[in-house]
């Protein structure tokens, strides 16, 4: 039983730290319909931005976000205007070729750059913290606390600034958006800045405790659609629910069944998700 | 001989010939590959190019046949010539029990459900004892030299067994494209929902050509792990195989018999080469290369070299002999005008608490052109939709010629002979007219076999041929769709409904968006139709033409029929006056 508590604390942070990789993608698969294949190798150059910042400038992983954040919010914007905003109305095939085509530019060009190597940062002296009588790494409670703020900040945005009320109307109906004068174009592009910047703060805060390389890219972005279509896709709570499913699921079952098959039992209950209930835990029925 | 056949027969000789002047094996190396994995793009390109279904697990297949023909060698001392039909039936076993349930979900949903297959099955073979987990499988090395387990010391015999296999996944996609199934998941790409209202089965033809491409590459996998003599789930299904074989068919030209084919050794060649120019440090450069060549053909030429080499060529066509404008033949059964073709009973439809459809009654007789107009969002086409399986009813019944519709598939519908045009254009765009009407043959009975390996029989064929001349589409046969006007689109899009003549047919708004004359043409062809027994439902905003067509007219408002009668009285009626006209 003891056991079984520390697995199931431990999966509620590793699953909130899921649930921030997956808010972007499903922010930006909300917003447009554009699932962004190429959503985890922003995890990965973020990640290797943390790692180089420390490496070479000493700075802390933990003070790296005000520097990568940004940047990457930037990097998120200039993705959509040289390439998504010319496939928005193409043919579901164009629109997974452009991404799937971005993936490939993104991981080999950090494969040409930093080898094959695994990179991580080693800090001496490295905490825990009990949280409700189980002892956790301290990254990875803050990690988790990162995640519950960002889904919170995003919230509000969402719901309390005229900004964040106009991307939901953006993404409900583009054509009434566009009728009312939003600018429809900068809210997809505010979309994927928003989404890019949220998964590179999730990097910042995972290289602490996860070595980067270039191909991760793999697991995390099966993780994030796992999350997504577990939680309910084109919700943002949906991710949140989605990441703490799948983080509860990996640990709890590789706990008690075999940790060998971990992600095994994840990528089923996806599968099995798509199946019996392809609008996720949250979805509305009917659609 | 045409040169269209002499040209392949001389490329395959010369690729046999090679290894007779060239041993250099870093090059035949090189050549294997090209030849395994094109083959397995051929196999891919069946259902994500044909049928638009996007695939980025093809390495479980791939792996799947490796291990079926490498166990049973190994373990069981079977042959690879049981082996490899062996890993073809678990490939086909196992995808389509993935297919099976995610061919009912569009979008994205099945590109995801193959990524996390290929993930699974990789977990499951690294942690499975009875493989050879981690460690792998290694193929016995007192089999080499005999035909009969396909393993030899030297490599010109792989390389003429991959030519081989590569042979025959161009051989299986050239007689798919050939053939009526190619045209079929062609449109099923298009427009999948269209392509159900014509009757074409489409999760039937998207599970052929899924269990065909997962069979064929199990059988490259299989074929690869003979010439390795080692497999683990590094080598047989590894991401990158999936990749590969997916920017193979991209970059080659997707949805095309010769694009794997072009796209197999400028990508495998280029790979293998610059890992031995640049070494492991420069492995990654080839693969930024293919990313941009993949995000700019997304952007610019979705059909890949192909469609670069050539912009666009006009298939030659058969041009059956004949001509004339005469009327197809009036449909059996015809001669018993008035009686009830199509009952509808009570149907209701409410969307979250809305009522679109609540309790529609309604008789369309047999020969008549029934009407059916009122206000923007009376529920007519929601009415269409409760028909013809696209929604279904809350409660209700539909019966067409004893046949009940209620809770049947599209295409069941179809086969029940209901046919139905859209209110938003519903031609393929990238098929040409010809291909579109024989798209709208009669597909009740049709067998897949039939469909593979025939084409439409000619009689069949002369009937298209007058159908067109008689909607002025001949001259236009060989143009792409897309490329006609909106009006001509919209003349195609009856053209293709009709040609199987069916029972009933339903048209939504045929005449809206159209110009006056080819609204005129449109009221003839219907007329002239009706004239040759077919029965329809129109429905139309376009009063002067529903007066003109028109024999009966049923008037709809929120969601029920207000009134049915003849055109010139329904327009008097007052209720009408006030529901449409606000009086």
């Amino acid at each position: 039983m003891e056991l079984v508590w520390q697995a199931a604390v431990s999966g509620v942070v590793l699953g909130l730290v899921y649930a921030l990789v997956a808010l972007g993608l499903s922010l930006i698969w909300g917003v447009m319909d554009v699932v962004n294949l190429a959503h985890a190798e922003y995890l990965m150059l973020a990640m290797y931005a943390t790692y180089w910042l420390w490496a070479l400038g000493r700075l802390d992983p933990a003070l790296a976000f005000p520097v990568v954040v940004p940047v990457f919010f930037g990097l998120g914007w200039l993705t959509h205007q040289a390439l998504i905003c010319r496939i928005v109305r193409a043919p579901l095939a164009a629109q997974i070729f452009a991404t799937f085509g971005l993936l490939f530019v993104l991981r080999y060009s950090a494969f040409a750059a930093f080898g094959p190597n695994v990179y991580g940062v080693w800090r001496t002296g490295e905490g825990t913290v009990t949280v409700l009588g189980v002892s956790v790494a301290a990254s990875k409670v803050v990690a988790a606390g990162v995640s519950l703020a960002a889904f919170g900040l995003l919230a509000a945005f969402l719901r309390y600034t005229k900004t964040g009320k106009a991307l939901q109307a953006a993404a409900q109906n583009r054509d009434v958006a566009l009728a009312l004068g939003i600018p429809v174009d900068r809210m997809y592009a505010l979309s994927w800045g928003i989404g890019v910047a949220s998964v590179a703060l999730a990097g910042v805060f995972l290289i602490p405790f996860y070595q980067v390389s270039p191909t991760i890219g793999d697991a995390f972005l099966l993780l994030a659609f796992a999350s997504v279509v577990l939680g309910g896709f084109g919700r943002v709570d949906g991710a949140l629910v989605g990441g703490l499913s799948i983080g509860l699921l990996e640990n709890l079952l590789g706990t008690l069944v075999s940790p060998t098959f971990k992600f095994l039992f994840v990528f089923a209950a996806f599968v099995a998700m798509l199946l019996v209930r392809p609008q996720g835990l949250l979805g509305d029925v009917g659609r | 001989m045409s040169h269209r056949q002499v040209l392949p027969a001389l490329a395959l000789g010369g690729l046999v010939l090679v290894p007779l002047w060239v041993q250099d094996s870093f090059f035949l190396n090189a050549m294997i590959h090209v030849f395994l994995l094109g083959a397995a793009a051929q196999a891919w390109n069946l259902i994500g190019g044909y049928a638009g279904q996007i695939s980025f697990g093809h390495a479980a297949f791939f792996g799947l046949g490796a291990y079926t023909t490498s166990w049973l060698l190994s373990r069981h001392g079977v042959s690879p010539w049981g082996g490899l039909w062996a890993g073809a039936g678990v490939a086909i076993g196992v995808s389509l029990v993935l297919g099976y349930p995610t061919f009912r979900l569009r979008r994205h949903f099945f590109a995801l459900a193959t990524l996390a297959l290929a993930e699974i099955l990789r977990i499951s073979f690294l942690n499975w004892e009875a493989v050879g987990a981690a460690v792998g499988l290694y193929l016995p090395l007192q089999y080499r030299n005999r035909l009969a387990y396909l393993m030899w010391d030297s490599k010109p015999p792989y390389y003429w067994t991959a030519l081989g296999v590569v042979t025959l996944a161009t051989a299986v996609a050239w007689v798919v494209d050939r053939h009526r199934a190619g045209r079929y998941l062609r449109a099923v790409e298009q427009d999948e929902d269209a392509a159900e209202m014509l009757g074409i089965p489409t999760r039937r033809y998207k599970l052929f050509a899924m269990g065909l491409s997962a069979a064929l590459t199990a059988v490259a996998g299989g074929v690869y792990s003979l010439y390795v003599l080692y497999i683990d789930p590094y080598n047989v299904m590894a991401s990158r195989i999936s990749l590969l074989v997916v920017v193979i068919a991209l970059i080659g030209g997707r949805g095309t018999v010769a694009g794997p084919l072009l796209g197999a050794p400028f990508i495998v060649l280029l790979n293998e080469y610059t890992r031995a120019w640049l070494g492991g440090r420069g492995a990654g450069v080839d693969f930024i290369l293919f990313g941009l060549l993949v995000v700019l053909l997304s952007l610019y030429q979705p059909r890949g070299l192909v469609g670069l080499l050539n912009a666009f060529r006009a298939p030659p066509q058969p041009v059956p002999s004949g001509a004339g404008d005469d009327r197809p033949e009036p449909m059996q059964g015809a001669s018993q005008e008035g009686e009830v073709v199509l009952r509808i009973r009570g149907v209701q439809k409410s969307f979250g608490g809305v009522w679109a459809v609540r309790g529609v009654d309604l008789d369309v007789r047999r020969g008549e052109i029934l009407g059916l107009v009122g206000p923007n969002g009376a529920g007519k086409s929601t009415l269409f939709d409760c028909l013809t399986g696209f929604l279904r009813p809350d409660a209700g019944e539909a019966v067409a010629d004893g046949v009940r519709l209620v809770g049947l598939a599209p295409h069941r519908v179809a086969w029940a002979g209901l046919a139905r045009t859209f209110q938003n254009l519903r031609v393929f765009p990238e098929l040409s007219v010809w291909d579109n009407v024989l798209c709208g043959v009669e597909h009740r009975g049709e067998g897949l076999w039939e469909a593979t390996l025939r084409e439409v029989p000619l009689p069949v064929q002369e009937e298209v041929a007058q159908l067109l001349r008689s909607f002025n589409l001949w001259e236009q046969r060989h143009q792409r769709a897309g490329e006609l006007s909106y009006g001509q689109q919209k003349l195609l899009s009856l053209a293709m409904v009709v040609l199987r003549r069916p029972r009933v047919v339903l048209l939504d708004e045929p005449a809206a968006g159209v110009n006056p004359v080819l609204v005129e043409e449109m009221a003839q062809r219907i007329r002239a139709l009706h004239a040759a027994g077919l029965t329809f439902v129109v429905i139309e905003h376009n009063m002067d033409f529903v007066t003109r067509t028109c024999h009966r007219v049923a008037f709809m408002a929120e969601g029920q029929v207000v009134t049915v009668g003849a055109p010139e009285e329904v327009q008097r009626d007052p209720r009408v006056l006030e529901l449409y006209y606000g009086r």
